[in-house]
């Protein structure tokens, strides 16, 4: 539909090897559960999608799907910060089980139509949620997604983005289908992240 | 001789015995003692004790050991949230006395996880009884879910739940259904959850199909969480409630991350869904959802009452149903031998609100029956025989 994407090219492996990975916390390789929530159509997956594009994560051996995936960032300071990205069905109807999901999520991306007034209101609905019942040092990113239909434009940027800094968010806006801002997302989220104390 | 050589795609727990029985063993197998006493519940520990399997073999330090565990023994109420955590506490001090014994020293990181999966096989196979639906509180839960989920099989369709027409797939759905109804066939958490991720594959290959021979972008949750909640309405796998619970608890923590920890998340979310489902959370009005309920365990009834043929079964169908309303006729209906005159205000609203029911409900039986086809008039003349 809205992105383009790029199909992974490796093929899931036997399910009988699950996870095998170190789960130690290595201040200089964090690894942080990201939770995705906002209205269904708004590009949650595509966000993600074009964010691992290419680059499927060779050690996830269990599924391939859009609705888990994980890619792992190397920032300037040669930290490594790999995201587990747990996806949420956006439909009014499953609304009740998001607690599920961003129950331990470090970060979350709260999407929002930029075309789309009503997502606008979802995506707020999501932030009160969040500050109620998340965990309180979860860092948190307002997105107005398709960005690149700006001709149809109906929630302001500035809006957007004073409703951020009210609420403590930092706010972007992307495309998913150009790629716009994607990177730029997930590293300003990675950077945001609190490090652990070398001890 | 040191070094393991267990093929890698093995779950070699027999490596592991192997170890446990040579005579370097012993004090690893004297520390695993004592945190096995310290960690385990004393319920638990009689589970574990009628195992004459267990890697002491012959060494009689090990096989003393072994008995002087089984001499602390008593009785215990279950209590699984408890039992967990001290499982939880048994896996990790197993881990740390593995690692560190001269035993495993040349051993790769994967050869000592083969080790611990086997070790969690063998452990929780033997307290399978104790930890597994050991509360009748969990026993009910597991039945009632079963039955709503019974229930809600005659009339939840995909488009109550989003599912988009493009990915109605009825051969694959099929597919993920029989891998979630595998679960039972399995006493180890590791193996349970096994089924689940193969559930959770297939939808996912299907996904992933439908996206690239329809150049549609991969679906995300949107998607997936419907038809994984509807392939578990399809599948009802027996004691959906117990085996989340069990795995949850039991699984070692060190695995449910990640990947498996999210496929595991949307199939608690998907039982929630199930537990609190009402006519919102399918699009339509509530006094319809009920009716649908009804007129579900209505349909439940003729079919459990015992119609092996549809076609000549009405007699004996009906017999359950005579006995069934006998019963219960004076509880269901409470108005049926009151006097007009002598009704409350406040009854005659009850009254209505229970006309309004019984109307809603006669209308959607008939509907039922029709669909079953089953003839009304002939149906009520065999009941009053």
């Amino acid at each position: 539909m809205g992105c383009s994407s790029s199909l992974p090219a490796n093929n899931a492996g036997g399910v009988g090897t699950i996870n095998n990975e170190n789960s130690a916390s290595d201040p200089k390789n964090l690894r942080v559960k990201l939770v995705l929530l906002g209205d269904s159509g708004v590009g949650k997956s595509c966000i993600v999608l074009r964010f691992v594009r290419g680059q499927f994560d060779p050690t996830s051996k269990v599924t391939v799907g859009a609705s888990f995936l994980s890619q792992t960032l190397a920032l300037e300071d040669s930290t490594t910060v790999k995201f587990e990205i747990w996806d949420t069905a956006g439909q009014e109807r499953y609304a009740a089980l998001a607690p599920l999901y961003y129950r331990g999520a470090g970060a979350a991306i709260v999407v929002y139509d930029i075309t789309s007034p009503e997502s606008f209101n979802k995506a707020q609905y999501w932030v009160k949620e969040l500050q109620k019942h998340g965990s309180p040092d979860m860092i948190m990113a307002l997105v107005g997604n398709k960005a690149d239909l700006h001709d149809n434009r109906s929630v302001s940027s500035q809006d957007a983005q004073d409703y951020a800094e009210r609420n403590n968010m930092f706010f972007i806006e992307t495309s998913a289908k150009t790629a716009d801002n994607i990177n730029q997302l997930f590293e300003e989220i990675a950077k945001r992240l609190p490090r652990p104390t070398l001890s | 001789m040191e070094s393991p050589t267990s093929p890698a795609s093995r779950l070699d727990f027999y490596d592991f015995i192997g170890r446990m029985r040579r005579p370097a063993a012993a004090d690893l197998f004297h520390s695993i003692r004592r945190s096995i006493r310290l960690s385990l519940r004393p319920h638990l520990l009689l589970a574990l004790a009628p195992c004459p399997e267990w890697p002491c073999g012959s060494n009689s330090d090990l096989r003393f050991n072994y008995c002087s565990f089984l001499v602390s023994l008593s009785q215990g109420e279950p209590n699984a949230e408890e039992d967990g955590g001290r499982v939880q506490t048994f896996f990790a001090e197993m881990e740390t006395a593995i690692r560190d014994h001269p035993l495993w020293a040349r051993a790769t990181n994967q050869e000592i996880d083969h080790a611990l999966e086997g070790l969690e096989k063998y452990i929780m196979t033997k307290l399978f009884d104790k930890t597994f639906a050991s509360s009748a509180e969990d026993v009910r839960t597991d039945i009632e879910i079963s039955e709503k989920i019974g229930l809600l099989q005659h009339f939840v369709r995909p488009h109550h739940l989003d599912i988009p027409k493009i990915l109605h797939n009825e051969a694959a759905w099929l597919l993920a259904v029989k891998e979630l109804q595998k679960i039972n066939s399995f006493k180890s958490p590791r193996e349970k959850l096994i089924c689940i991720m193969s559930c959770c594959q297939v939808i996912n290959n299907l996904l992933l199909n439908v996206s690239m021979s329809n150049d549609r972008t991969l679906s995300g949750a949107d998607d997936f969480l419907p038809i994984l909640i509807y392939i578990t309405i399809k599948a009802n796998p027996p004691q959906l409630h117990s085996n989340l619970k069990f795995i949850q608890l039991f699984r070692r923590e060190t695995k449910l991350i990640s990947e498996v920890e999210y496929y595991l998340t949307n199939l608690i979310s998907a039982k929630m869904f199930i537990v609190n489902v009402n006519g919102r959370s399918l699009s339509m009005e509530e006094s319809v959802f009920q009716a649908h309920m009804e007129s579900a365990r209505f349909g439940n009834h003729i079919s459990v009452s015992g119609t092996s043929t549809s076609s000549q079964g009405l007699g004996t169908s009906t017999t359950g149903l005579n006995q069934e309303s006998g019963d219960t006729e004076g509880l269901r209906f409470p108005f049926m031998d009151s006097e007009t005159e002598s009704l409350t205000p406040a009854e005659v609203k009850q009254l209505h609100e229970l006309y309004r029911q019984v109307v809603t409900r006669y209308t959607l039986l008939s509907k039922a029956l029709r669909k079953l086809s089953v003839d009304e008039d002939q149906l009520l003349n065999s009941v009053d025989d």
